[in-house]
């Protein structure tokens, strides 16, 4: 090491701190970023002069310099360069983005773009360039390279060869050089580095190892020479288009996966292929996340990868797939791969992009139907590796279903969103307990079940970062207690989070407080940083809508909105609760005169227009033509909330996605890690109230920071955006909207209260950032909860008394009403109880089933012990002996006292209730299976029979709120139950049925959503799984449609009933055409049947009442559909002649360039080689995505190698 | 790294010097004038000189031109030779940028600094930056260029622990006829036709303009210091270290700075003998930066010859 190098390094370091420390700004940058937000917001700006731009510009360069001695001495992985290039980056971001007089003098967009790369955040090198304007082809050039779109930059390199054909004939270099202008070293420069961008780009995307290496080379002379003969700035830019080059190729896709490769090299091929296509969707450089969670996948198997949303999570989750179900020779079992997500939305996301990169070589099934096992279900007798997509209670039913089954093909878990296993630790968790609908403890239940049971399954962990449960969450699913979670350095986009201040008759002012969790503020003057909007104030509301503050407000945000999309932003207004009120509150907004004036939304012409009009079709068929869904629709507002019946939510989201609803609004089910493009997210509410019947008081539950937090993450994804940063506004009116004098001093009130709720939320954020590694278990939570109950409900003080009391109790000792769903607290303790013994009877059984038969004590001691040290409570917290021993003694109990009969504990386990609710439920079970087998004439009865078989199972459910119906204690919800079948009518479409009110539409669609789906589904799927399994001798008989008659002895009514519910139709025919994407609404389903109808009938003579409902029939029909016409034939190699070449290597890659009705067959680095002159197929620029082979062995032809797919 | 010291022997005879140092010992001025032919001898004992200035450069101007990007090519391309392929008009530039390092070592300029030019550079391709921009090589520059070139010539004087003491920073212009008006062209800018009263008038961008308004740190120290790390990291290692100071540290000490102004080119008949274009006896009021200054003017009667000569001469095939 030269001598004077620790003296260097320590200088670099103390600019670092100086400038550079992670989300710590200077008051200069502070003070730059305010006035560069203020430019894109277009509001007039901060006091700024030319000296401040020539500081901030040296700052930047300070700091590149200190990230070259850095990078120099401590190598290119030193984080403390990393530190410098992002802030340079966001120096020299910040005055573009001002449009800053220093843009004329120095390229600063690419310094900062290029700045971006070398510090890890790609992604706000392509935000910013995809913004920017750019002067000049070449820095478009350079721009697009430094934006890491490699198709981009051929496009333009093609363009530059196409306008200087001259410089494309062999000797073009020598030829230049030997020229007699005084410029020609100029000119003969910028050729050689667009030849050299072109090849690297080329050779990238293909894996031409040996040409990138030319590529590389050339760029690092060129640099050298830009470095002896050009201006600071511009050897300057060709040093950082070398290194960003440099890591570009240490970073390509093909690494990892030709290390894959190896795994298998019979696959080889194919896995190489998915690498190249990820250079077509813009993926092939990998994040630093990803490199981190590819080490970690090559290297071991199972792990915790811990980024924030839209950081290539799914990349990483993709080649698990590849890795341990395509490229592991797994015997003769087809593997399996469980892919766990917390919603059912999430789940359609998954399942698109999955399907999109990797349906052509695995099953991908989101396990939508409404059954635990139907009629998308084929996947279990299929010889392709699988995929399955759930939620965790769908996973848990269809384990109930066929544990040994998957547990025999099942290699892979991947948890997405992980860290959602950690229980707030409040009340409402408590209650969850209670109600059994714990969402942490379900998920803890069953991963810790699964791993016990396939110790050996390799697991995925993807979560997010703060709150403390990425370490926990490593531990867990690595099995390890040393282990680490990787990937925690990532940020991929800049969160700002503040308020949007509303008053009456007055413009809004956006106030910013955090910046990436720091306290952003103009240093000196304490000051908030504030923007007033050039937005005009909205007119004065009529008297009525501002009666409420929450309606002023509510109004002034879709006000706001309304202007703000203008600029092509997308915004999400996200409610706490209500949405059908404020669905309300919007709709008779936007029909006062005074809101006519705004600009109409108009649906796009293209294709989009297409799903606009699908989802408006939707939405008419499930909500009727004058919901309000359908007229927020009609105005470009887009809606969702987590009653909206699935397939409803299905298309909203699109919408959202593909940038056809500027606005959306939507409660908080949305966002639930679904990654949507939002640049503005407007937060209406911090809390959600709702009246407690116990307590006869209304109770307030805030928001979690880790909900916010969430919900915050959606803001700004990476590349999808207008800004740079994501923004999450806060509404709060700051003064009283309404005349009345009382009606002032009550909003007086609720505006403080606001504000406060605003405070609690900035506080606990705060402290969530700070959180360590403190997560608690569920299971904990849960005995702790039992504990605290039986301390006081029966005086019990010790550890040991606790333990004791739990080898004996009952819950119908604890209460009466266990188990019907009662609120009173001994109720609800001895419901906590039961959902204990729902963990530990589940476990249990699934031994008992897979070992054939029960164990009992030391055996079963040891099966629970070694169930506890896989629950998630067992690796995240500091071990108290209690809890073990209280798991093994009230697993024993369960066996010896309080389920002791074997038989039952099977039957108890197929239902999938808690255990003491199932044997309730259990009273009943004989009657629905009654009604289900005498349903022979299904499926020719007419409307109204069809609907008495459902309303006669629905009546065994409508006394009981344990398995039966739930709903809230409140006049609407009472009458709601009282008027049942009229919602099931509506909701099953039968004709002529009585139809909701607008504003009741949500009401009843939560009827539905947690009534007639869920619990009414719940009760008859737990039926049929008790028939299969009754008549199943085999637990590994793989289910089918051939024998599912006589295996269950129920007609087919039995197997379609829940996906009826499902999709809200009493025909089996059309719940089949919505689910196999045949048709588009319920009506479009039943205009179809008629050709079924017409084919059956030639099929058959005289169809049974069964056959007509036969899902066998079904698939037949549909295999004889005629097929569209293949999209990608194989195309005849294209004739050509060599015009550049000797031919001498047999193969080049080449690309296409029209002229004149001929193709010149150009190398990327700009000569051409070959050409067609008349070729069959004409090029146009889109060709320039694919990859062209000039073979020259034989008769000289051109084959397409790739051809990208997606669309852009 | 350059290395060759300079042909003392071979500049005695040639150049007739008339040095003097005024104004307190801020305005050093120094008249050369030829004395004898260019001859076969001079352009001998000038080339290792000459090679030694070109060296860095010409390494990476060929190891880049020898990289052929045709996929046909398998050996290093057959290509021009550096610096003799470049335009007459590069070559009398990279002419009076060799000259200028030449006389900052030979001669006894104004505050007596030992300079050393460890590193040539040679920034004379403004046109490449116009081109790298717009991907086209019409004359119509759209914009206007990036950033500043910088000076034409830099050199360091090092202090006695290694680190970077001082520099010598300036123009180095080649005029083939040193005319009263060429020279008024150079030191003032050229004549430009005022649009609304169609007068004409100096544009005020010449050689004065530059030097007076150039930054604390120059243009080119940077890459000087690049070149210092990559080519002789242990040798220069503190003078390495004094430049990261200089070039990253908020505030830094200014580094202490002699401007250099050299004019080579041709006599012209109203000239006499010893008799300077620019006045030696005071500072020249056009100057007006707070570093010393030195101005060398180099009379020649057959520049053409030496500097054809001269860059032909290099390298000569074995």
């Amino acid at each position: 090491m030269p001598e004077h190098d620790p003296q260097r390094l320590e200088i670099a370091n103390n600019i670092r701190i100086g400038l550079a420390l992670e989300n710590e700004l200077s008051a200069d940058q502070a003070r730059a970023y305010v006035r560069c937000l203020q430019t894109s917001w277009q509001v007039p700006t901060i006091q700024w002069a030319d000296r401040d731009s020539r500081e901030q510009l040296a700052d930047a360069r300070r700091l590149l310099h200190a990230a070259g001695v850095l990078r120099e001495i401590e190598g290119s992985a030193s984080t403390r360069a990393v530190d410098c290039y992002r802030r340079a980056g966001e120096i020299f971001e910040w005055l573009a983005r001002a449009d800053d007089k220093m843009r004329a003098r120095a390229p600063i967009e690419l310094f900062a773009a290029a700045a971006f790369q070398l510090g890890g955040l790609p992604a706000m090198a392509n935000a910013l360039l995809s913004q920017l304007p750019l002067d000049g082809a070449g820095s478009g050039l350079y721009a697009d390279f430094l934006r890491a779109d490699f198709d981009g930059v051929l496009a333009k390199v093609a363009r530059f060869w196409r306008d200087h054909p001259d410089l494309t004939q062999r000797d073009a270099a020598s030829a230049l050089l030997r020229e007699e202008a005084e410029d020609r070293i100029g000119w003969y420069f910028t050729v050689e580095l667009v030849r050299a961008l072109g090849l690297f780009a080329d050779a990238l995307r293909r894996d031409d190892t040996v040409r990138l290496a030319q590529a590389l080379a050339k760029l690092k002379a060129l640099d050298a020479m830009a470095l002896r003969t050009f201006s600071d700035d511009v050897s300057l830019l060709v040093m950082l288009l070398h290194l960003v080059g440099q890591g570009y190729a240490a970073a390509s896709i093909y690494r990892p996966v030709a290390r894959l490769a190896d795994l298998a090299p019979d696959r080889a091929l194919r896995v190489i292929a998915y690498a190249r296509e990820q250079f077509s969707r813009g993926r092939g450089i990998l994040w630093s996340s990803q490199q981190a969670g590819l080490d970690r996948l090559l290297n071991h198997s199972s792990f915790a990868l811990c980024t924030p949303t839209g950081s290539g999570k799914t990349l990483v989750a993709n080649l698990a797939l590849v890795k341990e179900l395509l490229l592991r020779d797994h015997g003769d079992v087809v593997p399996l791969a469980l892919y766990l997500v917390p919603s059912r939305a999430l789940a359609g996301e998954v399942e698109a992009k999955l399907h999109a990169e990797l349906g052509a070589d695995l099953i991908i099934t989101g396990l939508y139907g409404g059954a635990d096992w139907g009629i998308t279900d084929y996947w279990l007798d299929a010889d392709k590796p699988t995929v399955l997509i759930a939620t965790v209670e769908k996973a848990d039913a269809l384990m109930r279903y066929l544990a040994p089954l998957i547990l025999k093909r099942l290699r892979l878990l991947i948890l997405d969103e992980a860290h959602q296993v950690v229980p707030e630790a409040n009340d409402s968790a408590r209650v969850a307990f209670a109600e059994h609908g714990s969402r942490p403890l379900r998920l803890e239940n069953f991963v810790a079940r699964l791993l016990a049971r396939a110790p050996d399954l390799v697991r995925i962990a993807l979560t997010a970062v703060a709150g403390g449960a990425a370490g926990p969450v490593a531990r867990w699913v690595e099995n390890d207690p040393n282990a680490q979670p990787i990937g925690l350095r990532y940020r991929s986009t800049r969160q700002v989070i503040g308020v949007l201040q509303t008053a009456p008759q007055r413009r809004c002012t956006m106030l910013l407080d955090l910046m990436n969790g720091k306290p952003l503020y103009v240093q000196g003057r304490g000051d908030p940083v504030y923007l007033n909007l050039t937005t005009p104030p909205m007119p004065q509301l009529p008297g009525t809508m501002r009666n409420s503050i929450y309606r002023f407000n509510q109004l002034t945000v879709l006000w706001t909105a309304l202007h703000l999309v203008e600029a092509d932003r997308r915004i999400l207004i996200s409610l706490a609760q209500q949405p059908e009120q404020t669905m309300r509150w919007f709709k008779e907004a936007l029909d006062l005169p005074a809101w006519q004036a705004l600009p109409r939304f108009l649906p796009p012409e293209d294709w989009r227009g297409e799903r606009f009009a699908e989802a408006r079709a939707a939405c008419v068929d499930y909500c009727g033509e004058n919901a309000f869904e359908v007229v927020l629709l009609d105005h470009g507002i887009a809606t969702s909330h987590g009653q909206m019946p699935q397939r409803l939510r299905r298309l909203m989201t699109a919408l959202i996605d593909e940038r056809i609803c500027p606005i959306t609004v939507a409660t908080a089910t949305l966002t639930e890690g679904v990654n949507l493009p939002f640049d503005i997210i407007f937060v209406t509410a911090l809390k959600r109230s709702a009246y407690d019947a116990v307590a006869r008081r209304m109770v307030d539950t805030p928001y979690t920071a880790a909900e916010f937090r969430n919900l915050a993450g959606r803001a700004g994804r990476p590349g999808a955006t207008r800004g740079m940063e994501g923004l999450t506004l806060v509404a709060l009116p700051t003064a009283v909207a309404a005349s009345a004098p009382g009606q002032q001093d009550t909003q007086i009130g609720q505006i403080a209260g606001m504000a406060s709720d605003y405070d609690v939320l900035r506080e606990a954020l705060r402290l969530d950032e700070l959180a360590g590694d403190a997560a608690v278990g569920p299971l904990a939570l849960l005995l702790e909860t039992l504990r605290d109950r039986v301390r006081t409900h029966y005086r019990i003080a010790t550890d040991e008394a606790f333990l004791a009391w739990l080898e004996a109790a009952l819950p119908e000792d604890i209460s009466d009403e266990a188990g019907t769903g009662a609120t009173d607290p001994a109720s609800r303790f001895a419901d906590s109880l039961d959902e204990l013994d729902a963990f530990l009877l589940t476990a249990i059984e699934e031994v008992a089933r897979i070992d054939d038969g029960t164990k009992d004590g030391a055996a079963l001691e040891a099966d629970l012990a070694a169930l506890w040290r896989r629950t998630f409570t067992f690796a995240a917290q500091v071990q108290e002996d209690w809890l073990e021993r209280a798991i093994v003694r009230r697993g024993q109990a369960i066996v010896s006292i309080v389920y002791p009969d074997a038989d039952e504990r099977r039957r108890l386990y197929q239902y999938g209730f808690s255990p003491y609710v199932g044997r309730r439920f259990e009273v009943i079970a004989p009657a629905i299976r009654e009604i289900l087998e005498a349903a022979t004439d299904y499926g020719q009865a007419d409307a109204a029979s069809r609907l008495a078989r459902f309303a006669t199972i629905g009546r065994l459910l409508t006394a009981d709120r344990g398995f039966g119906f739930r709903i809230r204690d409140t006049q609407t919800d009472r009458r709601m139950l009282e008027n049942w079948v009229d919602i099931l009518g509506w909701w099953m479409h039968v004709p002529g049925a009585a139809k909701p009110e607008p504003a009741e539409l949500r009401a009843w669609q939560r009827f539905v959503s947690d009534n007639l789906e869920f619990r009414l589904g719940v009760a008859i799927g737990a039926v049929v799984a008790q028939s299969w399994s009754a008549g199943a001798g085999d637990p590994l008989a793989i289910p089918s449609l051939e024998a599912w008659r006589e295996t269950t002895s129920l007609p087919w009514f039995g197997f379609w009933a829940r996906e009826l519910l499902r999709w809200g139709t009493l025909d089996p025919f059309v719940a089949f055409a919505l689910a196999q994407g045949r048709a588009k609404t319920r009506d479009d389903a039943v205009l179809l049947r008629i050709d079924y109808d017409a084919w059956l009938a030639q099929e058959l003579d005289r169809p049974t009442s069964e056959d007509r409902i036969d899902p066998q029939l079904f698939l037949s029909w549909e295999r004889a559909m005629p097929r569209g016409p293949r999209e990608d034939f194989d195309q005849e190699p294209e004739a050509a002649r060599l015009t550049g070449t000797t031919g001498g290597k047999r193969r080049y890659g080449v690309l296409p360039i029209a002229v004149d009705g001929a193709t010149r067959w150009i190398d990327p680095a700009g000569y051409e080689l070959a050409r067609s002159d008349h070729p069959a197929i004409a090029f146009d620029a889109s060709a320039l995505r694919d990859d062209f082979i000039l073979n020259t062995a034989g008769r000289p032809s051109v084959d397409r190698a790739f051809r990208s797919g997606g669309r852009r | 790294m350059h290395d060759c010291p300079p042909p003392a022997d071979a500049l005695d005879r040639w150049l007739t010097a008339y040095p003097s140092i005024k104004s307190k010992g801020r305005y050093g001025h120094l008249l050369l004038e030829q004395d004898c032919d260019c001859d076969a001898d001079l352009i001998a004992e000038m080339r290792p000189y000459f090679e030694s200035a070109h060296r860095d450069a010409r390494t990476f101007f060929h190891d880049q031109m020898g990289i052929d990007l045709h996929p046909d090519a398998d050996d290093p391309a057959a290509h021009a030779t550096y610096p003799t392929c470049l335009p007459p008009i590069t070559r009398r530039g990279l002419f009076g940028e060799v000259m200028a390092g030449m006389v900052s070592e030979h001669y006894e300029l104004v505050g007596k600094h030992s300079w050393r030019i460890p590193v040539f550079l040679f920034r004379h391709h403004e046109d490449a930056e116009h081109y790298l921009f717009a991907l086209a090589r019409d004359g119509t520059r759209t914009r206007e260029l990036f950033g500043r070139k910088g000076s034409d010539f830099i050199g360091i004087a090092l202090a006695a622990d290694g680190s970077v003491a001082r520099a010598i920073v300036g123009e180095a212009k080649w005029r083939k006829d040193l005319q009263p008006s060429v020279m008024d062209d150079l030191m003032h800018g050229k004549l430009v036709k005022n649009k609304k009263t169609g007068i004409k008038a100096r544009s005020g961008k010449g050689i004065w303009y530059q030097v007076n308004r150039d930054i604390p740190a120059p243009h080119g120290l940077r890459q000087l210091q690049r070149l210092l790390r990559e080519l002789d990291p242990d040798g220069h290692s503190a003078a390495i270290l004094s430049l990261d100071r200089l070039l990253s540290v908020r505030n830094a000490t200014p580094l202490p700075r002699t401007n250099l102004i050299l004019i080579a080119g041709g006599d012209v008949p109203g000239r006499d003998a010893q008799t300077s274009l620019i006045p030696w006896e005071k500072m020249p009021a056009d100057y007006t930066a707070p570093h010393a200054l030195q101005v060398v003017e180099m009379i020649l009667n057959d520049g053409d010859t030496l500097i054809d000569g001269l860059y032909d001469a290099l390298w000569p095939a074995p």
